[in-house]
């Protein structure tokens, strides 16, 4: 919104949150940019929370033509044929998030963004990509760093009962209370291609075994030049395969990684609605602190498994960059 | 609405019951008729339409739930559109409930949603046995007593003063304040009720009357001894509506008044307001991911169901943890499950407490 004061409108709509975290961090949240790629039900969790929490605009992105199969966990969908036939998921999805606060500019933007130059990612304050390649979510990473300005960047994928998170800060700087004082805090994170570089071997034993698994079948989708998420139980034997390779490459015992959790992985492509909201809800509030500056942000990647019920935050970064 | 859910919504679901997880106890046999008694029998009760009632309603629905209740005795305003995402803002005034019931129902087909805009208290005891599970998006200590206070008095015992698995009725709860949440499983008669673990709640905020009369120490005492005790000198008879901007615009002066006489910073118009309504602050995020884990709890207990009902809670006892899961959303992120005993001698869900009494003891002692 222009202007440095809060309406009258937007102090009335968004006062239960300025309750807790102030006017400065809304007045910061009414004018960031974020960029979303990949509408799936987790992402379209995301958009709601970051729409309700009222972000400057939220640019949509995701080509794919509204089917069926589109509907089961995205509530944004309406599921009226004749209301989303021959409309991309973004248009869809962006007439759904209007409504839910008037006062965020909610736009789409086709094309493949990984084609698209650096200054156009400049635009924004945050970068959010789910259901993309290895390589694509490698590309986009680079481009948020090779800008001056500071764009945070965020990975989600959610696959049956599972979920992954990734989080990019860079190098971020901000400030907390502690009792009466103001101390200055500084973590740097590692990038998506850096982080998973981290040899395996060099994380500690107790590191979630999801983030080897879900390591394992990215790599699989890579090499097999598969979409994200086009995987089966025919795909067994060649990811066990696979994980004995990468195991032996990184020293690693296989029993790190269960076959059952990668035979889940396989087969549970398709997302599961709570899941996708927990995901949704801890990846908004991490993309609020990291724009408000208020709160100490997620380093880097998040882990939630609905079959025992856990989320676990794991830090996977070089020696130089852990905090 | 389409007569038969989409093939691929079931998918997700075949997934989850279909194949025996570490949720469920060795005489749990997974299937796909538990699927369909999920989906066509299980009956769940929400209650509250507000930020955890949205999401619930959402979640429950999407997760496969095809018969939801919803009850909530409130109508919309301004200042729940922030995270109460069904409403919008030409829905202010309307009953929650009912729009809440609307909305949901129109974006995912097959569910039935039936709005209560009521009282929790107004409806009959029996209403509540209707259900197989009652899922809480409540914001009061007082609501959550009365639903379990209902919900426990189902429960019965037989003569070894062991619970009767056919009279329990499970309840979820969840409750958020800011960044904070947490979500439950109560089965009265297996796990603490909600009496049994009332401890676990923070001491609600209550001013000693002499502190707010003499020795006021920060901003919310000027504001309340403004609001409780100066009040009724000035206005007597007449009663102090909160709803009313001149009367909170009146405490809120006087509480100026008083906080610069003993030289205390911080009164504020909003912080006034934020007292005397005791204003709970809420944000979307942590009442999406406590609802999903009151639905992924409520998922777990309904596929315990089958068709004969005394089946439904032995695959269910041998299973269900008492946890208490926490979330915090600031301080980093914290995840915590905790499992707690039920309490044998509680006054709401235990056996009854046996009472003997020395015929000398007369109530003086």
């Amino acid at each position: 919104m222009d202007g440095e004061e809060l309406t009258e409108q937007e102090t009335a709509l968004y006062d239960r949150q300025i309750r807790v975290w102030g006017a400065d961090a809304q007045r910061r949240l009414s004018k960031s940019h974020i960029l979303v790629c990949g509408l799936k039900g987790t992402v379209a969790e995301f958009c709601k929370n970051i729409v309700l929490a009222g972000v400057g605009s939220v640019t949509l992105v995701d080509d794919r033509v509204v089917t069926d199969e589109s509907l089961p966990a995205n509530f944004l969908i309406l599921p009226h044929e004749n209301h989303y036939n021959g409309k991309t998921l973004a248009e869809v999805c962006c007439d759904s998030l209007k409504e839910f606060n008037p006062m965020v500019h909610v736009a789409v933007e086709t094309g493949d963004i990984s084609t698209f130059g650096i200054e156009f990612f400049e635009k924004f304050d945050a970068v959010i990509i789910s259901c993309c390649s290895l390589g694509k979510k490698k590309l986009i990473n680079q481009k948020c760093r090779k800008l001056s300005k500071r764009v945070a960047f965020y990975t989600v994928e959610c696959r049956g009962s599972c979920g992954e998170m990734f989080v990019d800060l860079q190098d971020y700087k901000y400030s907390k209370k502690k009792l009466e004082e103001t101390i200055e805090c500084q973590i740097e994170y590692p990038s998506f291609e850096e982080a998973i570089s981290v040899p395996w071997r060099a994380l500690p034993r107790r590191v979630s075994k999801l983030y080897f698994a879900m390591r394992v079948i990215e790599q699989f989708e890579d090499v097999e030049g598969r979409n994200p998420g086009e995987t089966s139980i025919a795909d067994r034997l060649g990811v066990l395969k696979l994980r004995r390779e990468l195991c032996e490459t990184n020293s690693l015992d296989e029993s790190q990684i269960p076959d059952a959790l990668l035979e889940r992985l396989l087969t549970d492509t398709r997302e599961f609605p709570p899941v996708c909201a927990i995901i949704g809800g801890i990846l908004g509030q991490e993309v609020i602190k990291a724009i408000s500056g208020k709160g100490d942000p997620l380093k880097n990647f998040f882990f939630f498994d609905a079959m025992d019920g856990k989320g676990l935050i794991e830090d996977i970064s070089g020696p130089s960059t852990r905090s | 609405m389409a007569d038969a859910a989409p093939p691929s919504k079931s998918r997700d679901l075949d997934k989850l019951l279909l194949r025996p997880g570490n949720l469920v106890g060795p005489t749990f046999d997974p299937g796909v008729q538990l699927r369909d008694d999920l989906q066509e029998y299980a009956r769940v009760l929400v209650v509250g339409a507000g930020g955890l009632g949205c999401e619930l309603l959402k979640d429950l629905a999407l997760s496969g739930f095809k018969n939801l209740e919803v009850i909530d005795m409130d109508r919309i305003e301004v200042t729940n559109l922030n995270r109460q995402f069904l409403f919008r803002l030409e829905d202010v005034g309307k009953p929650k409930a009912e729009v809440a019931a609307k909305r949901v129902m129109e974006r995912v087909s097959g569910v039935i949603i039936v709005p209560h805009f009521c009282r929790i208290e107004d409806k009959d005891i029996e209403f509540y046995n209707d259900f197989n599970i009652i899922a809480l998006g409540l914001d009061s200590i007082e609501a959550r007593s009365y639903i379990n206070a209902v919900a426990c008095s189902f429960l019965e015992y037989d003569s070894d003063d062991n619970p009767r698995e056919e009279t329990m009725k499970p309840m979820v709860d969840g409750g958020t304040e800011g960044f904070k949440g947490h979500a439950r499983v109560i089965v009265p008669g297996v796990t603490p009720c909600f009496e049994c673990t009332i401890w676990l709640f923070p001491p609600q905020v209550k001013f000693p009357l002499c502190t707010l009369a003499e020795t006021p120490r920060n901003a919310a005492h000027c504001i309340e001894y403004a609001h409780l005790i100066k009040w009724d000198e000035v206005h007597s008879g007449q009663a102090f509506d909160p709803d009313n901007p001149d009367h909170m615009k009146w405490v809120y002066d006087e509480a100026v008044k008083r906080a610069e006489l003993f030289g205390i910073p911080g009164v504020t118009y909003s912080l006034t307001q934020g007292v005397v309504k005791n204003i709970i602050p809420a944000i979307a995020s942590t009442n999406a991911i406590i609802s999903a884990a009151c639905t992924l709890e409520t998922l777990k207990i309904a596929s315990g169901c089958s068709k004969t009902l005394s089946n439904y809670l032995t695959a269910m006892i041998s299973t269900v943890k008492t946890a208490l899961c926490r979330y915090n959303g600031v301080e980093g992120l914290h995840t915590k499950v905790t499992e707690f005993v039920k309490d044998k001698d509680c006054l709401v869900c235990g056996p009854g407490v046996l009472i003997e009494l020395d015929t000398t003891v007369t109530l003086k002692k």
